[in-house]
């Protein structure tokens, strides 16, 4: 029944595994799933305000097709994707080392993103029922 | 099949059609019959799962074509 809680470490940034942890995330938070999200390492800048990932490598030019044919299935963006996930209740979880070695502060990260260590993280992975690693 | 409302999502692949889904199940009252036409071939397997997962019943499905035609009633608030 409701109530199964997925947490996600999200270490990659591109385009493909950002919108991959969100389409995920905002289909079991619409099952009235608990969702909680450990961004780290390369997945710490989408949780930048302005936010805009890139297809990896050679397939970068190819984003903006991507991302056309995205919207064209009514999934939108990244943005829309990550703001949906706030309005649905999702986690949002800023690594705190990953902020300090990349000189992120919390004044540039998108609204209602929590901070925290990997403790923090560990004890609400520690009651879950699915873990997932996007990287 | 008999229904309240009614939910178009044709067009839309995974993950907006149980998005919707869920948004509009969360402003109908108990017992009432929601029509969800879709065309996402994959929705065949996720609206049942979302069903069963939320404790809603699928009350029946039909296909037409490429569309299918879910009737879910609202069981939990």
């Amino acid at each position: 029944m409701a109530g199964k809680r997925l947490v996600m470490v999200v270490s990659e940034g591109t385009f493909d595994k950002a919108m991959e942890s969100m389409m995920i995330a905002n289909t079991a938070a619409s099952m009235g799933m608990d969702v909680h999200i450990f961004h780290t390492f390369f997945g710490l800048p989408l949780l930048l305000g302005n936010a805009d990932p890139k297809l990896p490598g050679e397939m970068a030019p190819q984003t903006e097709m991507m991302k056309e044919k995205m919207k064209s299935v009514g999934a939108g963006d990244y943005a829309s994707q990550k703001k949906m996930a706030v309005e649905l209740g999702v986690h949002l979880y800023a690594c705190s080392t990953s902020m300090e070695l990349m000189g992120i502060t919390k004044e540039h990260l998108t609204p209602g993103v929590t901070i925290l260590g990997a403790a923090g993280f560990l004890n609400i992975a520690a009651d879950s029922d699915m873990q997932f690693f996007i990287g | 099949m008999e229904k309240d409302e009614s939910l178009d999502c044709k067009g839309l692949m995974c993950p907006m059609p149980i998005v919707r889904l869920a948004k509009k199940m969360k402003e109908m009252q108990v017992g009432k019959v929601l029509e969800l036409v879709v065309d996402d071939p994959g929705s065949k397997e996720d609206v049942p799962a979302w069903c069963s997962r939320t404790g809603n019943e699928l009350l029946g499905m039909k296909q037409e074509g490429n569309v299918f035609f879910f009737y879910i009633k609202k069981k939990v608030a």
